[in-house]
């Protein structure tokens, strides 16, 4: 951080400090993101049913000794499902937000630091792509370029680019004006050099929390499209997609619904509990009152 | 101000024609023929051409646009090619209700997000902050079509306190209105409020840390104090970026809540147009959406410089 | 998706209406002051009732006059002007089947009984029919209905100047002369053996509206129309609700008995069944894929679930211009591999009705032998083990729920058999365009509920038709159409009809695997509600208990 660290020695004594910041929730958190992606890689070589297969006379049984976690509305092992299905939501749910992350990132930041012309055509850009119908969009590249994992990732990936446009703007707006930042153009830096060495660190954190938050969205986003024909192409099967499938069943069996709902729980928290606790780590000054 | 509203203008008028002009494009693309769907049956060939010459749908993309423009600019907005009714007409007649949904939603939605993200970032890292996050995203991971069901089914079947679809116009019974808002706005607001609490609360964190809240914490002033006079307003970038993207997206992408509590909303209409490639709707919704959002954005940026002073509009 | 007409529109059987001062008893125990005129007056009113009571009446004494009811549909209505929407869909034919009338209507029994016609009579041929109006009634505009309306209404159908796709429905139709007032007749191009049972319907077809509004509203007719019928529109918001009033100016003066009717569009099957148990709809649309809630509300007292085994099925159509599908063997294997019971228990819990033949159960047309390929998985692996070549193609289905659910289901059977299919995910628009493009290899279609298998059999299967989607010429198949469509005599027309199942499902360019079922939901107090013919939910003549 630019900001010295002399302010420390006027801090007043601590009152409330956060407990050691590598807590036990840390270590299970990242032994759950663990386990998601030991299982996800390995998908093929566990000893599990086939995703796709349906029992079809078999369906919405509970768990039982051949179903671990009981089968779905079309008689398919919601285990497998999950395992499966964690492969395309993680997928989809990290690399569409890394995206926009990257991309809007960049915009975002441009804009907020150039200004002027820069800022008002990248804001512009930008504000068209927001004010774009994004069915029109996801419809049309499903009719011509297929429906495939990979073009819903860019699908929604490129519809995420003007949100993270806009945090790392007002990110990069708030900052820009800052004594460090003319205290390096002072100093003779170049404008890339404050870009990446100045400004990049502050911005990236409202950015990363914001990017944690969209994997969740993408998440049930990606369910929301399957819902409308535009997600994942059946009958591969998502966690968004799962709990879309679910929610006919929900008075007769309703862990149909709410097995992938747990697991995508599971998982998004822990990645910020994870997140937060490597945060705490970098920069333990206290926050607290 | 007014050089502001004069340059805000120019601005909006490329976006306008840019947005407008790329959906025609890229929904001309569909495939999917609206001679094909009003023909149906008696689709051969020849009636098909014919129709489409009728309708004009043979000559290229661009100069149909421009003719839709041209109307534009003399304030017609043309008819629906499915129903006849005018496009003004039918968003008009949907917007009340898509506005007063997404103020709604907001509304509650702030209500709950501020205070929680407020406590969760003065206590970063207790107990409270954990289990609000957790409950933050335990929210998350229930799409609102799930929320949906589950509030219809406990308030409006099982309690009978709201009804489980509908809207009333408020002039027509303004409680029956406020009634006929209360879950799908409640729906929205929790799909909402975790991710506003998450980033109000990830800003506010990184604000405790700067130098002028340990200044005000060594003159003195009450916690209280610091966080909603002095911490507030400059960690509420993110949340109000955030928020105006949502509010404009509320307007026009509020499909599954609308089609599920039966609301007539301008997602819908939305969504119909495209499914019946209807042009006409599709662009004018479009150009209202647009037009709310640069609206919504401009507000946004004004309010930038309101939270915190350290930002200027310089030029 | 095709042609979103049959409707029903049964009326209880006419007759008198019931008095309800008879039901009181005339005689009492002890000897009133009542002289022997009295005396035999009531006594008269005594055999009268009993008579009356006996007699089929149907939905016998107490229909309750007054009351509103709300109704739940799918869709929402685009509106009534035939020239604008073409096909009224089941949204729209609830909608029409309260505002207008039709000349004729379907009994209980499946007969067509007199409603704006009074009479009607045909010639030899079947070629003409003449139809004798009501008279001394009117429009809700006020304007007089007559035979000159019904020509109205037909030939700005038919008018090649208003390409209307209503017209193809109407082809049949050579022209219609109002030979006076209260007399139209028909002149058919091909002989129409049950015409009357097929003007049932509250289709764009055979609604009949009123002239003088068409031509002063122009484009505002569609969503203003003005009809005959028991209800007028009071008020309309599009997407929300469409409130229709009691028509007290109607022609019948013992109907309507509901004061009010308010349909609303709700689009969500789960929240539309919510508003059926939060009280907040009498009447809710439902069809088999919500069986959860069906096989719910048939064992809720409150509620009452109408059901109406229709002709038609859910279809599928191969194109077999394209390769695999050019080969029958294939297209045979791929049927045999369908197992329907397990399919009808995975989708909607067994309430499917498996399909053999394209008319059904609810169909006229029973046939000893249809001709069915059985399930048999083993043989169906031989034929394409014996074809060879490797099976892949593409199936369309719709973008929905059931859509893929379906898909997914015959996507399983048939890699048991030995064939690769990729599920191709499109909206309803895309698929009539790709259907009528013939840009498919296997797409959806159906065949729904008509009093007469005619206008689809022949529309479908017919060389050169439209809607011949499988692009599959035969001339035995086109004779057989022909001659079923031109033949009065019912048993010759089953049998024609027989073979033609024959032919098609040993040739299976297209396969049927259910029965229409429709399916309304209502509460019990709701009465009086007529049968579901082609999934018409006509609630003109009930009444709330």
């Amino acid at each position: 951080m630019a900001i010295s660290e002399a302010r420390d020695a006027a801090a007043l004594p601590q009152s409330a400090r956060p407990r050691a910041a590598v807590s036990k929730l840390f270590w299970l958190a990242a032994g759950w993101i663990a386990l998601v992606f030991l299982a996800t890689s390995l998908a093929n070589v566990l000893p599990l049913p086939d995703p796709t297969r349906m029992e079809l006379l078999d369906k919405r049984r509970p768990p039982n000794a051949t179903h671990w976690l009981g089968t779905d509305g079309l008689g398919r092992d919601m285990l497998s499902r999950l395992i499966h299905g964690a492969r395309i939501s993680l997928t989809v749910g990290i690399l569409a937000p890394l995206i926009g992350l990257i991309i809007g990132g960049a915009l975002g930041m441009s804009a907020g630091y150039f200004r002027r012309s820069a800022e008002t055509v990248i804001t512009g850009a930008v504000d068209v792509l927001l004010a774009f119908p994004p069915l029109v969009l996801a419809l049309a590249v499903t009719a011509y370029l297929g429906q495939t994992v990979a073009n819903l990732t860019w699908v929604i990936g490129v519809l995420s680019i003007p949100a993270f446009t806009r945090v790392a703007r007002a990110a990069t707006l708030s900052l820009a004006e800052r004594e460090f930042i003319l205290a390096a153009r002072a100093a003779g830096a170049s404008e890339l050099r404050i870009l990446v060495r100045e400004l990049l660190p502050n911005v990236i954190l409202p950015l990363l929390a914001f990017f944690l938050l969209a994997v969740a969205v993408t998440i049930v986003v990606e369910g929301a499209l399957s819902f409308l024909g535009l997600g994942v192409p059946p009958p591969a099967p998502s966690w968004g997609s799962m709990i879309g499938e679910g929610r006919e069943s929900l008075e007769v069996a309703p862990r149909i619904a709410f097995l992938p709902a747990m697991a995508m729980f599971l998982t998004v928290l822990a990645f910020n509990i994870v997140g937060d606790t490597l945060r705490a780590i970098t920069d333990p000054r206290q926050t607290a009152l | 101000m007014l050089g502001l509203a004069a340059r805000r203008a120019v601005y909006l008028v490329p976006v306008l024609l840019a947005v407008t002009l790329l959906t025609f494009l890229v929904a001309s693309l569909l495939p999917g023929d609206l001679a094909y769907a009003i023909l149906g049956d008696q689709a051969t060939p020849e009636t098909v051409a014919a129709l489409r010459h009728d309708m004009g749908l043979d000559q290229p993309a661009l100069w149909r646009y421009l003719r839709w423009l041209g109307g534009v600019l003399q304030g017609d907005l043309g008819r629906s090619y499915r129903t006849g009714e005018s496009v003004l007409g039918a968003i008009l007649g949907r917007l009340p209700v898509s506005l007063q949904l997404m103020v709604a939603a907001e509304i509650a939605a702030f209500v709950v997000a501020i205070p929680i993200a407020i406590q969760c970032a003065a206590r970063a890292g207790t107990g409270f902050d954990r289990l609000a996050t957790g409950i933050a995203f335990a929210k998350l991971s229930i799409p609102s079509f799930m929320v949906a069901i589950l509030l219809i089914y406990l308030f409006a079947v099982q309690l009978r306190l709201f009804p489980a679809t509908g809207y009333v116009p408020f002039g027509e019974d303004p409680l029956g209105n406020l009634r006929s808002l209360v879950l799908p706005a409640l729906t929205l607001a929790i799909g909402e409020w975790p991710v506003l609490m998450r980033v109000l609360r990830s800003d506010m964190i990184a604000t405790l840390q700067e130098d002028f809240i340990a200044l005000a914490k060594a003159k003195g002033l009450r916690p209280r104090r610091i966080l909603l006079v002095h911490a507030l307003k400059p960690s509420s970038l993110t949340l109000v970026t955030v928020a105006g993207i949502n509010i404009g997206r509320l307007i026009g992408g509020t499909v599954i809540v609308e089609s599920i509590f039966a609301l007539p909303g301008i997602g819908r209409l939305l969504i119909g147009a495209i499914y019946t490639r209807d042009f006409m709707i599709l662009q004018g919704v479009v150009l209202f959406v647009a037009t709310g959002f640069v609206m919504v954005n401009f507000l946004v940026d004004t309010l930038y410089a309101l939270l915190d002073p350290r930002i200027r509009h310089g030029h | 998706m095709v042609a979103g007409i049959a409707p029903i529109d049964a009326y209880p059987i006419v007759g008198p209406p019931i008095d309800p001062r008879a039901s009181r008893k005339g005689t009492r125990g002890e000897d009133t002051a009542m002289d022997a005129a009295l005396r035999l007056t009531c006594l008269a009113r005594i055999i009268a009732l009993t008579v009356v009571a006996f007699l089929p009446v149907g939905q016998a004494a107490a229909q309750k006059q007054g009351g509103s009811i709300t109704v739940g549909l799918e869709l929402d209505i685009a509106g009534f002007d035939p020239l604008k929407v073409g096909v009224f869909d089941t949204s729209g034919t609830m909608a029409a089947s309260l505002i207008f009338d039709t000349l004729t209507y379907l009994d209980e029994n499946g007969e067509a009984q007199p409603k704006l016609a009074q009479s009607w009579t045909h010639s030899e041929d079947y070629k003409t029919w003449t139809f004798r109006l009501r008279p001394d009634v009117k429009f809700h505009d006020g304007t007089p209905f007559n035979a000159q309306a019904v020509k109205f209404n037909i030939d700005r159908q038919k008018d090649p100047k208003n390409k209307c796709r209503c017209a193809f429905y109407i082809a049949n139709i050579k022209e219609v002369e109002a030979s006076d007032d209260l007399t139209a007749v028909f002149h058919l191009t091909d002989p129409a053996v049950t015409l009357p049972k097929l003007m049932t319907i509250p289709s764009s077809n055979f609604v009949m509206q009123s002239p003088t509004a068409m031509l002063a509203k122009g484009d505002d007719y569609n969503r203003n129309p003005v009809g005959t019928g028991p209800f007028v529109i009071k008020s309309w918001t599009a997407g929300d609700r469409l409130v229709l009033e009691r028509n007290a100016g109607y022609w019948d003066r013992t109907r309507p008995y509901l004061d009010r009717v308010v349909m609303r569009p709700l689009p969500d099957s789960q929240a539309r069944f919510a508003s059926l148990e939060a009280g907040e709809s009498d009447l809710i649309w439902d069809d088999e894929y919500d069986s959860d809630n069906i096989l719910k509300a048939k064992n809720d007292r409150a509620l009452k679930v109408h059901e109406y085994v229709g002709s038609g099925a859910t279809v599928y159509a191969f194109n077999t211009k394209l390769e695999p599908f050019d080969d029958v063997r294939v297209r045979q294997a791929l049927v045999m591999a369908i197992d329907r019971k397990k399919m009808s228990q995975a989708l909607t819990n067994g309430l499917s009705r498996p399909a053999t033949n394209p008319y059904g159960e609810g169909s006229w047309v029973k046939c000893t032998d249809d001709g069915a390929l059985p399930h048999d998985l083993g043989k169906a692996q031989a034929l394409l083990k014996e074809y060879g070549k490797p099976v892949k193609f593409k199936m369309l289905v719709t973008a929905t729920p059931r859509g893929r659910a379906s898909g997914q289901v015959l996507q399983q059977f048939w890699k048991d058999a030995g064939a690769e299919m990729e599920i191709e995910q499109v909206d309803q628009t895309a698929i009539v365009t790709r259907a009528f493009a013939r840009k498919f290899d296997l797409t959806p279609w159906r065949i729904i509920d008509l009093a007469d298998p005619d206008p689809q059999m022949y529309a479908n299967f017919h060389t050169g038709s439209p809607s011949a989607l499988a692009n599959f010429s035969n001339p035995d198949l086109d004779r057989l159409l022909e001659h079923a469509r031109a033949t009065a005599d019912p048993l010759k027309r089953t049998e024609d009809y027989c073979a033609i199942s024959r032919l098609l499902n040993k040739e299976a360019i297209w396969f049927w695997t259910f029965q229409n079922t429709y399916y309304a939901i209502a509460k019990a107090k709701l009465k009086g509600l007529p049968k579901l013919y082609s999934g018409v939910i006509d609630v003109s003549p009930t009444w709330l208990e």
